[in-house]
């Protein structure tokens, strides 16, 4: 171990003076994840999905010959700590490219960070500003909340022809951000927001919000809920007090957690789904190789790193370097990759999905309805 | 009229879990001057007894309990002993710093041991509540309002009635003249730690079922219920089970009427104003210090 | 070390420690840490002036650190300003709700005062969180800027570190100095007994609503500078958990000493990092840390290192200027003076008058009201009817303070010293008094010194008070009174307690005492020393005075005789 370590010093060094030919060494990717912390759970997930993705490319090769490795730190679900965390894997100059994180927040905090390293970094974060603040090395393995906002009024208006919305969401950056874009889209295609309610997480009680709701003459609830118990809380009061109207939500209303903690309170209702197995025949193979490894049903936490890690690859080899300009330049170029995310064609924001797949959830299970794509 | 007796209903049934909590609260500081922060903590430990016994091990609910209380009983003498009794000469400030260390501590091993993932229990009853009309009376709510009520009930009578219940009321009273009276001042201290902790891990039994079972479920009420314990004036039974409801019944409605997103700030506007208006709490006398 | 030569060290060692961090290459990761320790640990000096030097608790500093950093991030931003403006601007909101909670304080201590900081706590994140228009919400702002200098380079972010670190030696030189500094050692007085600290002279609310301030500047300084280094807040960096982290900082540290809160920031911003190992579990190790230190490092880790250093003085004490003008004529009146505790009429209306230059003492059996009279007296308790004339000048209900700038200084019956300061810092707290004339420390020592040696303590100034003997911890609270160069000495049981030759010493002080012309009230259970001392004698029973005369008169009155029958006569009543 030991005289590995000092083995790469001494390669870094060499390679430093006289640029000599390194020997063959693994290739790492810096991963940044909750394992500690409230989202600790989805940093269990994020990290499957990425593994998978490793060991799928190493079994077919690796990367430019060499063997593909995940350096992982932990985030704990906060702002300090990604950013903390981060700098930790950037010190490590063999990293040749990161998967940042699902927080939005988070992947805000490390912008200049990222910046500063220059290297190619991959997240799953949804807010649209994030590729619209000019930094070249992001790159977004979701589809942005400005899409999810425009699927969810796109499906409620045009397919379920409902005009009268209820928008519920957590006063967090997700939530609130999802609001903001879910009222423009639904003005936009001709709807009428009656009530707008926004709640902080962790809540013990939503009586309040149900009981607005209720006494509103909304015809449809759209929701941005950003903790799968707020969910649970909320979906078990709505149905006790009698509220049965259609609900479209963000893609926590179809997450696993949901799912178990909510029961029957969610039955009927339809979710925007970055990821369902059924959506394409690449997301049902990652599923099935998923749950043959880990007896669960794989969600979004995992299925973005899984996509990351696998273009990271693809992008490394075709540039056939490591170089980080020469593998952003790859990733840019990447056109129609199916991705069990959907189908990857990188904007010049660094923004690789531009749709949502429209599932409903039909007595506990989750079923795949349709995919709206737009033009990026 | 329907909007107003929901809310109402709502309100007082989770003000009734941050009474509970605040009873715990009340209990401690009396016995030993004392606020323990980790008594949200309390409520954790017990609801994931809960789900180990019912749950995992599929046991009946009555034995779940049971054996819940007893885990209890056994974690609030250990508490008592870790996180007290080493400093229970000193001053309230490194008392209360370590109980915030134990709440860390509790924290994270449950979350080490159970990862972070929310579980299920179910709840008490079976049915799922009462309608009367567009009313809905969720039958967990109700459940904890009548154990909340038979709890105060008990404790009366424990500590007015009981030779024991009156030894540990004169060691909260006046340490020093209980035990010139013979009475054994640790033990009653104990026992306080013991039967707060079988009263957090009721609160968690209770409140589970609604609010799920994670690490995060005590931090959310334990707050709430410090707030209770002062507006009910600290060291206050019938004020700490007031002050839980008032707090509770306030933050429902100020939820619907003036913001949800605001909801918590209520609990803690109205505690700002009592305490420079009435520090003293509802039904409290003094709070001035002696020359 | 002289003081001289210790700041020289300091300043070396400032310049070393700055020199290295801007010039040695640490990487980008080390620099985070070290810029986040650094804005902690000049958070954590704030605790150290509240918590440490005051005794009072805040488990809201963290809020303190976001409204500086929001400062910098709304001014730097939102408003165009430049760094140092948008600075001052965060400092100054702080600084105003620093002030507001320090109010409180008013009516509220102990748990009181922490929930009311907890609820300020809450209310801040979520306003921070809510209130998007102005604050960004959640999403939180970024792209905030750094200053601007000609020929500094405040972009790297080393540079800038080096530039945080220069801050924090200052405000630790400066947290230092300020302990044994007048401000300092009033807080310091407020922390160890503030019933003593207000009959001594100190306002103590004034005294705790700058310490509120200072804490709040402080926090406000290093959330400034937080962000700064990391260009992106957002408001879940400055809620309750960090609050608590911030306590646990300064308590770890060490609460008593600047040096304490760089200690206390430094470890515990690296011992997640040490602790990683323990993946999951880390938090629950710390947790228990946390418990481990309270259990086993009451004073932190600068407390297993600093010691109370016994000194004896060098100077020769010179001796105590005691005289008064004598004016003849009566120094205090008091006329139907009543205080009323609910239903109990503690004193009902009592009339008194002490001569100027007298020893007058005030008896009665147990519960008559000597005590209250005394605590009305001296402005512990507000009368509840009568008045209060010292040489013509009313001054009933006044603020303790006030009237011990009028020239009344008091002793307590269960001594209140300020325990942690040395027997030498008492009485310079006592010396400093507003209106003794006294304002620079050299005098106020000089004359401390001459006090202490007044009773016959001088050799044992520097020791520590808690440390002192009984009898000797009465003594030194009587000079902590005379170095204020009182007009009216109240001595509320001064003999409770001392063995035989202590009590003839006592008896020997007062007669010395009268012999200078101090004018005395004294409350005192000892008949054998009140007959020894005393001029004239006021008898209390039942909150009522029933006698008043020259103690041969008073001693022989049927009344007080029968007051005092069933109580054991004389000696050994005290």
């Amino acid at each position: 171990m030991r005289l590995g370590a000092r083995s790469v010093v001494l390669a870094a060094l060499l390679a430093g003076l006289a640029a000599a030919p390194v020997r063959a060494e693994d290739l790492k990717l810096g991963m940044v994840v909750p394992i500690t912390g409230a989202a600790a759970e989805s940093g269990r997930f994020a990290q499957w999905g990425a593994q998978l993705a490793a060991d799928e490319v190493n079994a077919a090769g690796g990367v430019l010959g060499r063997k593909l490795v995940l350096a992982i730190e932990d985030d704990q679900t906060s702002n300090p700590g990604g950013v903390a965390a981060f700098n930790r894997l950037a010190s490590d100059a063999s990293i040749v490219a990161f998967l940042g994180s699902i927080r939005s927040t988070q992947t805000q905090a490390m912008d200049p960070d990222v910046r500063r390293v220059a290297k190619p970094v991959f997240f799953g974060g949804t807010d649209p500003e994030l590729t619209r603040g000019g930094d070249p090395w992001l790159f977004r393995c979701r589809p942005n909340d400005a899409y999810s906002a425009k699927v969810i009024a796109a499906f409620g208006v045009n397919e379920l022809k409902l005009k009268k919305w209820a928008v519920v969401f957590s006063t967090d950056a997700f939530g609130s951000n999802g609001h903001k874009h879910l009222v423009e889209e639904l003005k936009a295609d001709g709807a009428e927001v009656v009530t707008e309610q926004g709640y902080a997480n962790q809540a013990t009680d939503f009586t309040p919000v149900v009981l607005a709701i209720k006494g509103s003459p909304a015809d449809v609830i759209g929701s941005y809920f950003t903790f799968e118990q707020d969910l649970g809380i909320f979906a078990r009061q709505l149905r006790q007090l009698g509220v049965r109207t259609p609900w479209v939500g963000s893609p926590s209303i179809v997450a696993t957690t949901a799912l178990r903690l909510s029961g029957p309170a969610l039955f009927g209702t339809y979710g925007v789904a970055d990821f369902n197995a059924d959506s394409s025949p690449e997301a049902h193979a990652f599923a099935d190789a998923y749950k043959a490894a880990h007896k669960m049903a794989p969600d979004n936490f995992s299925s973005w790193t899984y996509d990351a890690v696998k273009l990271a690859a693809r992008a490394i080899n075709t540039a056939k370097s490591t170089d980080p300009k020469a593998v952003r330049e790859a990733i840019l170029a990447v056109r129609d990759y199916k991705g069990v995310e959907g189908t990857y064609d990188f904007d010049a924001n660094g923004d690789g999905l531009h749709g949502y797949n429209i599932v409903k959830n039909d007595g506990g299970k989750v079923v795949f309805i349709k995919h709206i794509e737009f033009a990026p | 009229m329907t909007v107003l007796l929901q809310l109402l209903f709502q309100g007082v049934g989770i003000g009734a879990v941050y009474a509970l909590v605040a009873l715990g609260f009340v209990l401690i500081y009396r016995a030993t001057n004392v606020v323990n922060f980790a008594q949200g903590q309390f409520a954790v430990v017990g609801a994931y007894s809960m789900v180990v016994t019912t749950a995992d091990l599929g046991l009946p609910y009555w034995l779940g309990i049971l054996i819940t209380l007893a885990v209890m009983a056994v974690f609030g003498a250990l508490f008592n002993l870790g996180v007290y009794y080493p400093l229970r000469n000193r001053s309230f400030l490194p008392v209360v710093i370590s109980t915030i260390g134990a709440s860390i501590f509790i924290t994270n091993i449950i979350l080490g041991i159970y990862g972070p993932e929310p579980s299920m229990l179910a709840p008490m009853l079976d049915a799922p509540g009462i309608s009367l009309g567009a009313l809905f009376l969720d039958a967990q709510y109700l459940t904890i309002i009548a154990v909340t009520l038979a709890l105060v009930a008990l404790q009366y009578l424990f500590f007015e009635h009981t030779l024991l219940g009156k030894r540990m009321q004169a060691v909260s009273q006046d340490k020093e003249m209980a035990s010139l009276l013979g009475i054994k001042v640790g033990w009653m201290i104990m026992l306080t730690f013991i039967y707060s902790a079988m009263l957090g891990g009721i609160a968690g039994i209770l409140v589970a079922p609604i609010l799920f079972v994670s690490v995060g479920l005590g931090g959310q009420i334990a707050l709430k219920a410090f707030a209770a314990t002062i507006i009910g004036g600290f060291g206050d039974v019938p004020g700490a089970i007031v002050g839980g409801i008032a707090i509770g019944v306030i933050e429902t409605f100020g939820a619907y009427y003036i913001s949800v997103p605001y909801k918590d700030a209520f609990a803690f506007i109205v505690l700002f104003a009592f305490l420079l208006l009435r520090p003293s709490g509802l039904f409290g006398e003094k709070v001035s210090q002696k020359a | 070390m002289s003081p001289r030569a210790r700041i020289l060290v300091y300043f070396v060692l400032a310049a070393l420690v700055v020199g290295l961090a801007s010039a040695v290459p640490l990487g980008e990761y080390m620099v985070k840490l070290l810029l986040q320790a650094a804005s902690y640990a000049i958070a954590v000096l704030g605790l150290t002036v509240l918590l440490g030097y005051t005794g009072q608790i805040s488990l809201a500093q963290a809020a303190f650190f976001g409204l500086g950093a929001y400062g910098v991030a709304l001014g730097t931003t939102t408003l165009g300003l430049g760094f140092a403006p948008a600075l001052a601007l965060g400092l100054v909101v702080a600084t105003l709700f620093g002030i507001a909670l320090g109010m409180s304080t008013l009516k509220l201590g102990g748990h009181y005062l922490a929930m009311v900081t907890i609820s300020f706590q809450q209310i801040l994140t979520l306003v921070l969180t809510n209130w998007i228009s102005v604050t960004g919400g959640p999403d939180g702002i970024r792209n905030i800027g750094r200053p601007h200098l000609p020929g500094i380079d405040f972009e790297n972010n080393q540079t800038y570190l080096a530039a945080c670190l220069v801050v924090l030696f200052a405000v630790g030189g400066l947290v230092a100095v300020l302990k044994s500094r007048r401000l300092g050692l009033a807080m310091q007085a407020v922390r160890d007994n503030e019933l003593a600290a207000g009959v001594v002279g100190i306002n103590t609310f004034r005294v705790k609503i700058i310490a509120f301030a200072l804490s709040a500047l402080l926090g406000g300084l290093g959330g400034g500078l937080f962000a700064g280094a990391f260009r992106y807040i957002s408001p879940d960096q400055f809620a309750f958990d960090d609050s608590v982290v911030l306590l646990t900082m300064v308590l770890l540290g060490g609460v008593e000493a600047a040096i304490g809160a760089a200690i206390g920031a430094g470890l515990l911003i690296l011992l997640p990092e040490w602790l990683r190992f323990l993946k999951q579990f880390y938090l629950a190790v710390y947790g228990a840390a946390v418990i481990l230190i309270m259990v086993f490092l009451p004073a932190g880790i600068w407390g297993l290192f600093s010691r109370h250093r016994v000194w004896a003085p060098a100077a020769p004490v010179g001796p105590l200027e005691l005289d008064i003008e004598a004016a003849a004529g009566t120094l205090l009146s008091v006329r139907g003076l009543a205080k009323h505790f609910g239903g109990v009429r503690a004193v009902d209306g009592v009339d008194l008058d002490i001569a100027q230059g007298s020893v007058h003492a005030l008896i009665g059996p147990n519960g008559s009201g000597k005590t209250t009279l005394l605590n009305v007296l001296s402005g512990i308790y507000r009368p509840t009817a009568g008045s209060i004339t010292l040489n013509t000048r009313p001054v009933a209900g006044l603020a303790p303070h006030v009237l011990a700038a009028a020239g009344i200084g008091r002793t307590f019956q269960n001594i209140r010293l300020f325990h942690s300061l040395s027997a030498l810092d008492n009485v310079v707290i006592g010396a400093e008094r507003p209106g003794s004339g006294i304002s620079q420390r050299a005098a106020a020592t000089a004359r401390a010194l001459a006090a202490l040696g007044f009773v016959g303590m001088a050799e044992r100034a520097g020791e520590l008070a808690a440390s002192l003997p009984y009898g000797h911890q009465r003594l030194v609270e009587i000079a902590r009174a005379l170095a204020g160069h009182p007009v009216l000495l109240l001595l509320d049981e001064p003999a409770a307690g001392l063995n035989l030759t202590e009590k003839q010493e006592l008896v020997e002080l007062l007669k010395r005492l009268r012999g200078h012309g101090l004018t005395i009230l004294l409350i005192e259970h000892d008949m054998d020393l009140v007959e020894q001392v005393a001029d004239r004698i006021t008898v209390l029973n039942f909150g009522r005075h029933i006698a008043d005369g020259s103690p041969a008169e008073v001693l022989r009155h049927p009344e007080v005789i029968a007051a005092y029958l069933g109580e054991v006569p004389s000696h050994e009543a005290a």
